[in-house]
Parts: structure tokens; C-alpha cells; sequence
């Protein structure tokens, strides 16, 4: 046992996530990466290993250089993506010569095939153990038993009639990008790009009926380092100027700048989040107030960081002190829980207006055990009270405190004044003998 | 319970009507008999209990009363049976109904039952206008909301309409701030309605201290946790019973609606006492009283069993009778009677278990099996005139054919007047821990960390003690503050409701239509209906049923017996078998006793060498010593030692002046001085302890059950102080105690020990005789049992029955036997065994087109036209031996038949113009490949034990194997590997038991209680698990290996399939894809908690 052992739940989304950016960065070995998906890439590295001084050095610099990022990885190098494949599971390191992989292969296990598992037990099953024994049988044979596609499949892990990879795409409708073949340094330029290529952003996410809700700018320096920024919205976005003025308001708030070096080769803007947003999105003229909280959160969150901006939610809970609470703006959204109404129109409220952030304690004479304050002491004013009402009784969140916490008995009390305030006695007769009191709040 | 009975002496007076109990599933936080101890501490004039659309709590609560009535003086309040009915139709409010009288009680019960019938899963679908149809009788209180408006001032005036004088406002204090305002409201209303207010504070739990397990139960049944709940949960905890002073303070302003109380409850004149019970009319015939055709039918009954009746017997007849006439019980006889005479007609094997064995009656109706006069059992102990307690006649019947009687019962009684009682499902450990888990926003990882940390329900209790153990073993932190809380309130909840459902057999029968006497819901089984009462409560309203249960070795008897009939030619019933039969009784002194009934579990045989049973009595005795009471009370030892002669047979005596000394002769002496059944215990409190009947009744109820808890502790001091006083030894008296307090939980009393004996020695029988037939027999009623197949057809070759590997041309859906040519019989394994077989593959097509056989493969696969699928399940358990075809051939030859599932009917088509193919041979599988398969495909393999091809690997670690064990001294170490087959932690005996089983034979391993909590994890999850310990060697030869340590290699059999390491000697990276029989070589051990 392994006491320390962190444990994580598999996420499948993540790991594909990964599995892409890995791929991301494995374009500057080759263009033509595709995914062997759930854990694998494929690299078409034809014409490009003298690049990096011949293939055993290629592998070598692929192993050093994600091995440096704490992956840990297998890699084969064969004339065929299958029989890279089966290698690289199970002989890790392999370089097949060519026109040898049908050698390389035979000694694999059969599960080195890259096929249905079911295909797999069955010709273990068969007694078929290795890829050797497999490919031993005779087509027709394998054929009539496992279909056309597996004799394809065998044939290329044994490296005859290679197929191309499909090398990944990405996603053309949440991304739009622009190329430079001069490259772009000017802030004037890229502000103009960006905004362009809001546009063709919001044409595809027009069509969908979406916005974005998290946008990302990509910008790729000629000399190979690349820089994003990323921005949030509150509200579903596609409106080109606003996109670009928040990334304005962005970069120049940044405490790191960008810095172009060389200029920009390529930049890309990409929506990383989408969402379904109404039409009236796109331009923020209806809904007005609505719409101009929200972009001002957006405003104040890009220069300030949006954990600086916060705004009240309701709180569904019976503690009167924790009924809000303020949250980052542009994480607010409309409870689904919302007010249950407590009273209706024609009733008093049952919320002071104000309420302090810390009662108050007061001197109270009351009747005992449960009766309204007579008259009480409160910042060495007393007030005699004339109109009482309650009490409302709160208990606390038990499950929140280790200790036994006073349940609370609120009273409405107008005093001879007309002033009304709203007291509660700490504790109730079967609690404590000699409860406290505490001016909570005010209502007038 | 010391419940003291008074009245606060204060002037004030309330009845408290619509009180929630924890019958209204999830909403209730306290329990029926919690509420009436508190009604009577608060000194309330009445309680009227009232369930959400349901009766399911009032008899619990009219118990707990008339309990409390029985054992104190004063005054106790009147209880009010009624329901609070909520509604479907918009914003009716809810309205509390009580019956004023009897005939109005059964118009609230078929009320309840039409809702019921409406819906499903125990919910009640109801309107207003159902009520409206019904409400004569009916006392009905509006419960308005908590803002009352119009629909409250509607529904008073429609009620009113037609019940005036019977119609109340309820009105409670919520204590949400503005009460006096809505009191005012709510008197205004009542005013314009010309109906009474009634005070009332909404109950939802006896005691305030219960609002957080109702926050609890309130977050389980929304679904959401504490933090998430908000204000679904009451804002205090002031809905709990509250004292005449205190509902008179809070209603000074309006006096009345308190005093209203009084005479609202005054106007029920309902008991459910007065719930009377009759019998169906069937079994009687046109003109002869009940008493007179039961008579009848003994005569005749008793003709048949004896031919000449011994006048002993005959005297014992007519004793019985006059009780039974005299008690006016002939009709529960007769139908009981009539039941059986069904399953005997259709030729379903039966027989009454439990006390009705004391019955002469209902030995000659044929309703039990063991003669009364034979084995001394008194009448008394079944139906007593004292005890006015109804017999409870339960009758097991084929596990496989009850069902055929389930169904007679209802055709011939229709579901009017035929229901099964309810079983409540309770929480128990597991699902409280689970639930309130979850309502504390526990991760699933933490609650399933705690529960799998559980064995069983059994050992609660000791859950408490040891959690924090417990969850650092499971890598938590031990005293976290929230688990810590959670752990309570999971105990707290332990023993609440959760839902009724159906009992398996317990049915009531009446003439009336039963629906008048409690409501009936439809079961989820299809055409099932269920009261809202269990068996406790009908018990303690003295409603009879009869208990159609259900018994998988009366099934398994039936078949091993026509199985002998038909390679014999003799016919055996169960009477015909020879009785007495030395040979069987040498074979189960030996132990051998694996499938014979209740003497096959661990702690049976290992007992069975001790105790050596020579006669039938012995038997009796035998099935009742391993169970809890005699082992709790320490009984055993003395009883083994006395059987051997090692110790005197001695009968404790009181020593005060005056007594008998020898009182406890008649009690004891069939047991050598030692009590062992629960008749014994019971009659050994009446006579040592001086207990009265009532007394010995109430102790013996006190036990069965965990309603009563808190009574057990009164009726210990009883007794041990009765047997002290009398001058016998304290020791004695504390051992008799615990053994009734391990009654309670699994009591045996003799009667029916003396029923299943019956069994254990028929089922030995077939077995010393017909092994084959009854390995055959048990394997085709399975599930049963304790052991697995594997284990069962091990021990039948053990007994020299050949056993054959199933195949297409052989075997049947059963199990069946074949014969060599001298006609010994042989077991061939039937597709029943292979996993993933279906049946009508069997019925429809293999046995339709075998004929005389199949020549080929492709005749085989042409004529059957089984999909592919199935194929494949044949080839992958070596079905096609006969046709020369070995596992690895005939799968590489299914494989070439085209896919079916898109093209069925081209298919088998295609089989015909396939052309032959000439393929060279496969390599040949290897044997240890062969046995996995095997055990992959049916759990069990006839060509090899697993642990064969590991024994290199493990001598070499030097572990001894099973045999190696049983050749051990007495005190060595050893190490030993094997299959886990069998964990048995017998009751709370803090013991673990387990069966190793490798090549050579099993080895039994005892896991003591602190090893057990140090190994948990091991104990629990190994399917091949190496024990390391000490040899323990009875002087009856019986070897034990006391466990110490374990370790867990289940790994170690994947490793038999993984025959070919990865080239480059490393695992495989990523082994994301497997096939899932792959996954689990071996079969789930059989575990008994």
C-alpha cells in the first residue's frame, strides 16, 4: 500500500485535451501529426528526419524533449503507422530498417494489433499468441473470420501497403486565424487582426446561435515561441468591437507586455468556450441594464482581474446574515433557487433594511421565557417599545458548528418614536437560562 | 422503557392530533413508540397519529401503548388512529381523518387503498372528491398552509357542506414571526365557516433534540445536501410534541382551540382492538361447522398416517381438538389445510416448519412431517389457551414451484380477501451511512469507503467502536469532525423506514374483503397486492396468517428423488425414506456433509464429529446447538461434554426451603441438564425465575424484535434476579440470560429444529446413496446453499461420481445423468452451467433439431441455427467434444460463420454453401489454458484445480498446500495458497470462517476477531489469498489453521492467461481494452454474513 498515493478521477475530456496540446506541440517536428487516440500520436516524419540529424537522433530529441515535461512515452519508428503502433507498445525505442517490420512484428503478442478486443481474444483463444503465429494462417482463412479490414490492418503492421494519417483538424468553426508572411509588430496591426478576425468568428458563431464566453488570442513569433491571452466574458459574446476592445483593455493591462520580437508569424483567435446566446446578444442595445452591467463587469474585470468585482447572490438559507453573498461578477448568474417570497405585497417586510454586519448587543426587559422586548438599551439610548411582533424563530446551521449554537427569536419592534428595529434573543428557554439580546438591524 | 405514568400537575389539558411518525416516509423523525412514551411524559390527554395517506405506523404506536398499559398503573393517553390525507388536485390542503368508529375506520382503509391501487411504488393518488364519496364517520381537521387563502376557505365550506359538526380548522404556530397575525387570520376563516379552530403544532418528532435528524431525512428525500437544502428545511426545531402548558401558552390568545382538543378526541370511539378477524369460507363445506369437517378430516388424516391409530395418539387428537374448538381456530386449520392439500394434489413438495410441529392435528392433515408423539412435543407450545396469542402455521414449499401456489391462493380467494403482509424495509448500516453521506456532500469515494469497510449488517454496533480504525484503514482520517457526525446520525437512522414491501409468502386470508381492515397497494410483482402491515403488527392484533415460504432444498429433494425413481423404479415420497439408517449417520459423524440441508456450513461440520449424531434427536439437536443462542450462552461445550460422558449430567436446583430441587428435570432432560432451545429458555424463566406466562411472553417478544429496545434490560434484572433468589448460581442464571438474548435474534425452538432435522436426515440420505443424483439435484436448484458448483461437484467426485463436461450432443438445460453400462450413474453437466447460455437456446432450437444427434460442426450449426453469439458461448466452453472438436478448433471454425446480428436469416443459409476448408491445426491448448477457460466459462473445471499450474511457483515461496495443512502438527506455522471459496462470519460470533481450496483438497482457516479487523482488507476482497498461521488439531482430529496474516495474489491468475510476456520483458504500457472474461477469472466466493 501506498498511503501518500494521490488518487485522481480519470477525465476523459482532459486527457484528450492533453493528448491535443501534446499533438499541438509535437507540429514543430512535423505538420503531419494525427491522434492514435486514447494515449498515442502518430508522426509523419517523411523528408523531415534530416532535419534533426537522422532518425535514431530524432527519437532521441522527441524522448529528451517530452520526457522533460514529465511525460512518460514509448516511440517506434516503422514504415507504417500500425506498425509503429504495435512497437512502440512493446518494443519501446524500436527503428525498423526497411522493408523489415514484418520481422519486427513477429514476436509481438497479438494484442499489439491495433484492432477490436474481441478480434484479439479470439485469436488468443485460437492459440494465435504472437503477431507471427497470426500472420502464419493464411488470408482466406483470417478473412472468412475476422473480415477484409483486419487482413488490411495485419498487412500494414507488417509494414506492406502503408496508409497516409489523417492529421488532425482542428476545429475551423471556433477558430479563425491569419497567417503573415510578413511578419506583424505593431499594436495598431494587431489590433486590427484581432478585430478581423472577430468577425469571422462571429459569422460561424452566428450561425450557431452561440457566443463566446471565453476567448483566446494565439500569437505565434516567427522564431517559434507563442504567447496566449486569454479573456472571459459575463455574458455570451460575438460582437467583433467588443471582443476586440476587451482584449485592448487586456494587453494594456498586462504587467508582462507582449512582446512581438521578431513579429508575429501567425495569430490566431479562438473561441474556448461557447455558449447558446439569444440575438440580441450580439449588439448590446436591448436589455439594456442588464446588458451594461455585464459589460462593465467585463471592463472592470479585464483591468482589474475578475476576482476584484463582485456582486450580490441571493443565498437560500434561513440565516438572515448569510441570505447574500457576493460572488465575481462575471461568474453571476440568476439563482435558480431565487427569493421564495416571504410576504406578500400588502405585508410588512420581514427584513430589516439595513442589517449589521455584526449584531449589536442590547439591554432588554422582556417577558420570559418567550415574550417581545418591552423596552431595551441600545448604544446607551433606551427605547420603550410599543408595537411588538414575533417571535421568528432561527435556528442555526447545525450541521456548520462543532458546538451548540442559540437558536434565535427575532421580533419586529417599532418604538415610541416610530423608529423599528429588529431584535433577537440568543438562545431559548430550553437553551439558556439568561439569553442575550442583539439589535440585528434596522427597518426605518 | 421506564416510562413512569403521570399527569404534570398542571391545570392544562391538550390532545395532540396529526402527528407525524417516521411511517410517513423521510418526513417523520421519530419513532411510533418514541411518541408515545413522550405523549405520556408530557401527560397529553390523547395522540392521534396520522401518516401521510397511510395506516402503515398506528399499530406500532397502539402496541407501544398497550405495552406500556400492561407493565404500569395510571393514566396513559387515548390514541387516535387516523391518516393525514394529502392530495393530487391542485392546492387542496391536507386534512386529517380519524375514524369515528369501526365501520368508519374500514371506509378510511378502503379510502387509502383506492389511492393506492392508483399508483405506483407505494405512492397514494388521491382527490378531494374521493373523500367527499366517503366521509361518514370521519372526524376531518383542515391542516391550511402557511399562508391560508381562498382554496382553505373553499375546502371548509365543501366539507362543511356535507359534514357539518364533523369539520375542523387546525391551526398551528410555525413560528415564523407573524403567528399572531395568522391565528387571527385562521380564526376569521373559521368564523365565516362556522367551524371549530383546533390547536395543533404539526408534529414531525417527539422531542426538539430530533429536528436534526428531520433536517436529515428532509435532504435524503429531496435529494440535495445540508448545504444545498436552505429553507426546504424548517427554519427551528419547534415541531415536536409539546405539553398541555406549553400549547396553552402559545394558544393563550384563543383558549378554546386547545380545549377543542379535548373534545375532538373524545368523540373517537375507535380502538383498533376492536378489529376482528374471519375466516374464508371455502374449505368448509355446505353444512358442516368448521370444528366438525376439521374433525373430518383428522380422522381421515389420521387413518392414513397410522392405518390403526395408537390410542396414545388418538387421546392426543381429541385433546387438540377441544383447544382448537374451544379457541375458535378450526377455520385457520382448515385453511392452512387447504393450501397444502393444493401443493400436494399438483405433487409440490411441502412441509410446515416452526412451532406447528408441536401439532398432532396438523401432523395427520399433512401439514408437517414430524409425528409429535414420537419426538415428545407438546401441543401447548403451539396453542395455549393461556397465551391467546394466534398459532403461526408456516409452510415451506418448493423454492421453484411456490409461486403455482401464490397464484391458486389468489384465484381461489380473490386479491379482495387474499394479501401478503408488508415487510419494512429499514435502513440498516450500510444504506444509513450511504444516504446521510451523501446528505453531507461526502464524496461517493469517502461513503463507499465507509461502507465497504462494513461486513454485513450484523455488526453495527461494533461499527460504533471501531470506525476510527476503520477509516484510517480505509486511508481517511480516523476523528474528522464531519464523518464523525454523519457516523452518528447513520446510526440514529438506522431502523427507520425507508419503504414497505411485499413479504415473500406471509399471506392473510379473510371472508370480508380485507381492504375494511387495513389498506392493500398494489406490490411491484405483477398482480401482488400488500397491506400496510407486517408480521409484528397483524401478530399484535392477533390477525392469523399463513406463511407460504419458500425452501430451495425441497426442490432440490424433489428432483434428486425423481431422479432415483427414474433409474430405479422406486417411487420415494419423503415418509418412504428408511429411516434411522446407521450408514447415513456414520457418514455425517465423519463431516461429510457438504449440500446436506443446514448442516452443511462451516461451524455445521465441524461440529458434526463432536457431536456425533446417532439418532434423529440427535439431528434436532445438532441444527439447533450452532446458533447463536447456545453459542452466546456458552451451552455447547457443556452439552459436547456431557454427550461424551466427560462430564456429569447435572440439573441446577434452587436451594431455598420449600422448592423442588429436581423443578428442572422435565425442563432439561432431553438435553442432558443443558438448555438449548428456545421452549427451554423460555420454561426455564417460568419455573426457575417463578416468571407468570404473561411475563415469559413479554420476555420472549422482548427479544424478537428491536421494537421494543430499552424493554430487554427490565426482563434481564427479572430474570437473574428471580434466579438468585431462588438459590441458583448467578454464573448460571447470566449464561441462561445471554442464550435468550441470542434467541432473540435467531432463535431455534425445537419444533423446528425437529422440521428441518427431517430434512438434514433425507437429504443425507440421498446423498450417502445417490451422490450422483444429489450433486444432479442440487446443482439444478441452484442458487442454494452454501457452496459453489465448483465445490459441489468436487465433493461429488471426491464420492467417486463420474462427472462429465457438457456437450452439444449430451447434455440438456439441466443437469442430467447418464449411465455406464453396469448402470452407475453418471453426472453430465448440463448449458444451465455455462455462463451466458440462455435457455431457450436449449428449448427452442438445440433440443428441437439434436434428433438422434449431430455428425459435424456444420450439421450442428445448420439444424440448431443458434446465433453466432451462442455458438461461440458453446465453443468457448469446449461444448463439441463429441463431434472431435476441442475448444480452440471449434471456436477457430464458429468464427468463419458470418456475422448474423445484421443477417439472421441468410445465415444458417450460408452454413450450407460455405465451402469446406482445409486448415492447418492450431496450436494445441495448453492445459492449464483449457482449465482457466473452463472456469471462466462455468466456474468450475473437471480437468484441473487453478491452483495446479501456480503449486511450482508457491513451493517455491514454500507454502504448503491444502493437504500439507491437513498433515500439519499441532502447533506448527505454515503458510498456505488457495482459492477463497467460502467467508462465513456466523451471527456476531467475532469470528471469521475460511475455505481455502487448492489441488489437493480444502483447508479450513479461523480468522479471529482482531486479525480479522488488522486483515479486513485481505479477508474481504482475495479471491486466491495465502494465509500464514498456526495449526490447531482438535483431539477429534479436526484441523484448523488460526489465521495470523494474509496476503492477497488473486494477480496471480491473470497471470495463468497472460502466457506470453511482452517481447521486451516489460508490461504492456496501456491494457485499456480487455475483454471483460478476461477481467474476472474466478467467480465471486460464496460470503454468508
Amino acid at each position: 500500500m501506498i498511503p501518500d498515493i494521490a488518487v485522481m478521477r480519470t477525465n476523459q475530456a482532459a486527457d484528450t485535451k492533453l493528448l491535443e496540446q501534446i499533438a499541438d506541440w509535437c507540429e514543430r517536428y512535423t505538420p503531419f501529426v494525427a491522434l492514435d487516440a486514447p494515449h498515442g500520436l502518430f508522426l509523419d516524419i517523411t523528408g523531415a528526419a534530416h532535419l534533426f540529424g537522422g532518425e535514431q537522433a530524432m527519437l532521441a530529441e522527441i524522448r529528451r524533449a517530452l520526457t522533460a515535461q514529465k511525460f512518460s512515452v514509448r516511440l517506434a519508428l516503422a514504415a507504417t503507422a500500425e506498425a509503429a503502433h504495435a512497437l512502440s507498445h512493446y518494443k519501446d525505442g524500436a527503428i525498423v530498417p526497411p522493408a523489415q517490420e514484418s520481422q519486427a512484428v513477429a514476436p509481438l503478442p497479438t494484442e499489439a494489433l491495433n484492432t477490436d478486443p474481441l478480434i484479439i481474444h479470439a485469436l488468443k483463444r485460437a492459440g494465435l499468441k504472437t503477431i507471427g503465429q497470426v500472420a502464419a494462417r493464411t488470408r482466406h482463412e483470417l478473412a472468412a473470420r475476422f473480415g477484409g479490414a483486419f487482413i488490411t490492418l495485419l498487412d500494414r503492421t507488417q509494414g506492406r501497403k502503408g496508409g497516409p494519417i489523417t492529421p488532425r483538424s482542428i476545429l475551423p468553426d471556433l477558430m479563425a486565424e491569419r497567417r503573415f508572411a510578413e511578419p506583424v509588430v505593431t499594436q495598431a496591426m494587431i489590433a486590427e487582426t484581432l478585430l478581423s478576425l472577430g468577425e469571422s468568428l462571429a459569422s460561424v458563431l452566428a450561425s450557431r446561435g452561440q457566443g463566446a464566453r471565453v476567448l483566446e488570442a494565439s500569437f505565434f513569433r516567427a522564431d517559434g515561441q507563442t504567447r496566449r491571452i486569454a479573456i472571459e466574458t459575463g455574458r455570451a459574446t460575438r460582437e467583433p468591437k467588443i471582443i476586440e476592445r476587451l482584449f485592448r483593455e487586456k494587453l494594456d493591462a498586462l504587467c508582462d507586455p507582449l512582446d512581438p520580437g521578431f513579429g508575429y508569424d501567425l495569430i490566431r483567435l479562438s473561441a474556448t468556450f461557447a455558449q447558446t446566446a439569444q440575438a440580441d446578444a450580439v449588439s448590446f442595445d436591448t436589455n439594456a441594464h442588464d446588458a451594461d452591467i455585464a459589460l462593465l463587469a467585463d471592463k472592470l474585470a479585464a483591468r482589474f482581474g475578475g476576482h476584484r468585482v463582485m456582486r450580490f447572490a441571493v443565498q437560500d438559507t434561513h440565516i438572515p446574515e448569510a441570505a447574500s453573498v457576493a460572488v465575481p461578477a462575471q461568474h453571476y448568474e440568476e439563482s435558480k433557487l431565487a427569493w421564495k417570497p416571504m410576504r406578500a405585497v400588502e405585508d410588512a417586510p420581514r427584513r430589516p433594511l439595513r442589517l449589521f454586519a455584526k449584531p449589536e448587543p442590547v439591554e432588554v426587559i422582556a417577558e420570559v421565557p418567550d415574550g417581545a422586548p418591552a423596552r431595551f438599551r441600545w448604544r446607551h439610548a433606551l427605547h420603550s417599545v410599543i408595537h411588538a411582533e414575533g417571535p421568528e424563530r432561527i435556528a442555526m446551521e447545525w450541521w456548520k458548528h462543532q458546538d451548540d449554537v442559540p437558536t434565535r427569536d427575532y421580533f419586529r419592534v417599532e418604538d415610541d418614536a416610530g423608529r423599528r428595529f429588529w431584535l433577537y434573543r440568543d438562545g431559548i428557554a430550553r437553551e439558556i437560562a439568561h439569553p442575550r439580546w442583539y439589535v440585528h438591524g434596522l427597518f426605518a | 422503557m421506564s416510562v413512569v405514568s403521570f399527569k404534570q400537575d398542571s391545570p392544562f389539558r391538550h390532545a395532540e392530533i396529526g402527528v407525524t411518525s417516521n411511517y410517513s416516509f423521510l418526513r417523520g423523525a421519530s419513532r411510533p413508540n418514541e411518541l408515545m412514551s413522550a405523549a405520556i411524559l408530557l401527560g397529553l390527554d390523547a395522540i392521534g397519529i396520522a401518516d401521510r395517506n397511510s395506516l402503515a405506523g398506528v399499530v406500532r404506536a397502539w402496541d407501544a401503548l398497550k405495552q406500556i398499559k400492561e407493565q404500569h398503573s395510571g393514566n396513559v393517553p387515548k390514541l387516535l388512529v387516523g391518516a393525514r390525507l394529502v392530495f393530487v388536485d391542485g392546492t387542496t390542503p391536507d386534512i386529517l381523518v380519524y375514524p369515528i368508529d369501526r365501520a368508519a375506520y374500514g371506509r378510511l382503509c378502503q379510502l387509502i387503498s383506492k389511492g393506492k391501487h392508483r399508483a405506483e411504488k407505494g405512492d397514494c393518488i388521491l382527490c378531494l372528491a374521493d373523500l367527499l364519496e366517503c366521509h361518514e364517520g370521519f372526524l376531518l381537521a383542515i391542516v391550511p398552509p402557511a399562508r391560508p387563502g381562498t382554496e382553505t376557505e373553499k375546502t371548509l365550506a365543501r366539507l362543511n357542506g356535507v359534514a357539518a359538526g364533523r369539520v375542523w380548522l387546525a391551526a398551528s404556530m410555525l413560528h415564523h414571526g407573524n403567528d399572531e397575525k395568522r391565528l387571527q387570520e385562521l380564526h376569521r376563516i373559521a368564523q365565516v365557516a362556522r367551524v371549530p379552530l383546533l390547536a395543533f403544532n404539526d408534529v414531525l418528532y417527539h422531542a426538539p433534540d430530533r429536528r436534526e435528524l428531520q433536517d436529515i431525512v428532509t435532504c435524503i428525500r429531496e435529494h440535495v445536501t445540508l448545504d444545498a437544502a436552505g429553507r426546504l428545511l424548517e427554519a427551528n426545531a419547534e415541531r415536536h410534541l409539546k405539553s398541555p402548558t406549553e400549547m396553552s401558552h402559545l394558544f393563550r390568545k384563543f383558549p378554546q382551540a386547545v380545549k377543542e382538543t379535548l373534545r375532538f378526541a373524545s368523540f373517537v370511539k375507535f380502538d383498533l382492538g376492536e378489529i376482528t378477524y374471519n375466516y374464508p369460507e371455502e374449505p368448509v363445506p355446505k353444512g358442516k361447522s368448521p370444528d366438525e369437517h376439521l374433525a373430518d378430516l383428522t380422522w381421515q388424516g389420521a387413518a392414513q398416517r397410522y392405518g390403526i391409530v395408537p390410542p396414545e395418539v388418538e387421546k392426543t387428537l381429541h385433546k387438540e381438538l377441544t383447544l382448537i374448538a374451544k379457541l375458535e381456530i378450526a377455520p385457520y386449520f382448515l385453511t392452512v389445510h387447504d393450501v397444502v392439500h393444493f401443493a400436494k394434489e399438483e405433487g409440490i413438495f411441502c412441509q410446515g416448519r416452526g412451532s406447528a410441529a408441536n401439532s398432532a392435528v396438523c401432523y395427520v392433515l399433512g401439514i408437517t412431517a414430524v409425528d409429535p408423539t414420537k419426538t415428545d412435543l407438546l401441543f401447548e407450545r403451539f396453542v395455549s389457551q393461556e397465551r391467546k396469542e394466534p398459532p403461526d402455521i408456516d409452510v415451506d414449499f418448493e423454492h421453484e414451484r411456490r409461486e403455482d401456489v401464490i397464484q391458486n391462493i389468489y384465484k381461489r380467494y380473490g386479491h379482495k380477501r387474499a394479501a401478503l403482509t408488508a415487510t419494512v424495509i429499514t435502513y440498516r448500516p450500510r444504506s444509513a451511512i450511504r444516504e446521510v453521506g451523501k446528505v453531507f456532500g461526502l464524496t461517493e469515494d469517502v461513503t463507499s469507503a465507509l461502507v465497504s469497510t462494513l461486513w454485513g449488517s450484523g455488526d453495527y454496533e461494533s461499527w460504533g467502536e471501531k470506525r476510527h480504525a476503520r477509516m484510517r484503514q480505509a486511508g481517511y482520517q480516523g476523528d474528522n469532525p464531519l464523518l464523525e457526525k454523519a457516523g452518528r446520525f447513520a446510526k440514529e437512522l438506522c431502523g427507520f423506514p425507508r419503504h414497505l414491501s411485499q413479504h415473500p409468502g406471509g399471506f392473510v386470508l379473510t371472508q370480508d374483503p380485507l381492504d375494511t381492515i387495513v389498506p392493500i397497494g398494489p406490490a411491484a410483482m405483477k398482480d401482488r397486492y400488500f397491506i400496510e402491515w407486517d408480521k409484528e403488527d397483524i401478530d399484535a392484533l392477533r390477525i392469523m396468517k399463513v406463511d407460504v415460504l419458500a425452501l430451495g432444498m425441497l426442490t432440490c429433494v424433489r428432483k434428486a428423488l425423481s431422479l432415483v425413481a427414474g433409474y430405479t423404479n422406486k417411487k420415494f415420497a419423503l415418509a418412504d425414506i428408511p429411516a434411522e439408517d446407521p450408514k447415513v449417520y456414520d457418514m455425517l459423524c465423519k463431516g461429510d456433509a457438504i449440500g446436506v440441508f443446514q448442516v452443511e456450513s462451516r461451524a455445521q461440520i465441524n461440529m458434526l464429529p463432536r457431536l456425533k449424531p446417532r439418532e434423529f434427536y440427535d439431528l434436532v439437536v445438532e441444527v439447533a446447538i450452532v446458533r447463536p443462542g447456545p453459542i452466546q450462552g456458552n451451552m455447547v461445550h457443556p452439552y459436547l461434554r456431557r454427550r461424551s460422558g466427560k462430564e456429569k449430567v447435572e440439573y441446577p436446583s434452587p436451594t431455598i426451603p420449600g422448592s423442588d430441587p429436581d423443578e428442572l428435570i422435565p425442563v432439561l432432560k432431553k438435553t442432558l441438564g443443558i438448555p438449548l432451545f428456545q421452549e427451554q429458555a423460555m420454561k426455564l424463566a417460568m419455573v426457575a425465575a417463578e416468571f407468570t406466562p404473561p411475563q415469559a411472553n413479554g420476555l420472549r417478544r422482548a427479544m424478537a424484535t428491536f421494537r421494543n429496545v430499552g424493554t430487554i434490560d427490565k426482563f434481564k434484572d427479572m430474570l437473574i434476579d428471580g434466579m438468585t433468589r431462588r438459590g441458583y448460581q448467578q454464573e448460571f442464571a447470566e449464561r441462561c440470560f445471554k442464550q435468550i438474548e441470542g434467541f432473540g435474534s435467531y432463535g431455534f425452538p425445537e419444533s423446528h429444529a425437529a422440521s428441518f432435522a427431517l430434512l438434514v436426515y433425507v437429504s443425507a440420505w440421498i446423498k450417502k446413496y445417490h451422490p450422483a443424483a444429489f450433486c444432479c439435484a442440487l446443482l439444478n436448484s441452484q442458487p442454494m446453499g452454501f457452496y459453489a458448483p465448483a465445490e459441489l461437484v468436487r465433493d461429488a467426485r471426491e464420492h467417486n461420481v463420474e462427472v462429465r463436461h457438457p456437450d452439444v450432443n449430451r447434455s440438456e438445460w439441466d443437469n442430467t445423468l447418464e449411465f455406464t453400462l453396469d448402470g452407475t450413474p453418471i453426472l453430465r453437466l448440463g448449458f444451465r452451467q455455462i455462463e451466458g447460455f440462455k435457455e431457450v437456446w436449449w428449448t427452442e432450437q438445440i433440443a428441437k433439431s439434436r434428433g438422434n444427434g449431430f455428425a459435424t460442426f456444420d450439421a450442428f450449426a445448420r439444424r440448431a441455427k443458434l446465433p453466432k453469439r451462442a455458438l461461440i458461448v458453446l465453443a468457448e466452453a469446449d461444448c463439441f467434444q463429441s463431434l472431435d472438436l476441442d475448444r480452440r478448433e471449434s471456436l477457430w471454425a464458429v468464427r468463419r460463420l458470418p456475422d448474423d446480428e445484421a443477417l439472421p436469416l441468410f445465415a444458417a443459409q450460408f452454413v450450407e454453401d460455405m465451402p469446406s476448408e482445409n486448415i492447418t491445426a492450431l496450436p494445441v491448448m495448453p492445459l492449464s489454458e483449457h482449465t482457466l477457460a473452463d472456469y471462466q466459462m462455468m466456474r468450475l473445471s473437471l480437468r484441473a484445480h487453478l491452483l495446479q499450474f501456480l503449486r511450482e511457483t508457491f513451493r517455491a515461496e514454500g507454502l504448503a498446500s491444502c493437504h500439507d495443512v491437513l498433515n500439519a502438527r499441532d502447533g506448527d506455522h505454515v503458510r498456505c495458497a488457495g482459492i477463497v471459496i467460502t467467508r462465513q462470519m456466523p451471527g456476531d460470533a467475532g469470528v471469521v470462517f475460511i475455505t481455502l481450496s487448492d489441488e489437493t483438497g480444502v483447508c479450513n482457516a479461523v480468522v479471529w476477531n482482531s486479525v480479522f479487523e488488522r486483515w479486513r482488507k485481505e479477508v474481504m476482497g482475495s479471491r486466491l489469498m495465502v494465509i500464514e498461521g498456526k495449526i490447531q488439531r482438535s483431539e477429534d482430529n479436526v484441523v484448523h489453521l488460526i489465521a495470523e496474516g494474509f496476503a492477497d495474489r488473486t494477480a496471480e491468475l491473470d497471470k495463468l492467461s497472460e502466457d506470453h510476456p511482452p517481447a521486451d520483458g516489460s508490461a504492456p504500457a496501456v491494457n485499456m481494452h480487455r475483454h471483460p472474461r478476461n477481467v474476472r477469472v474466478l467467480a465471486k466466493s460464496h460470503d454468508f454474513h
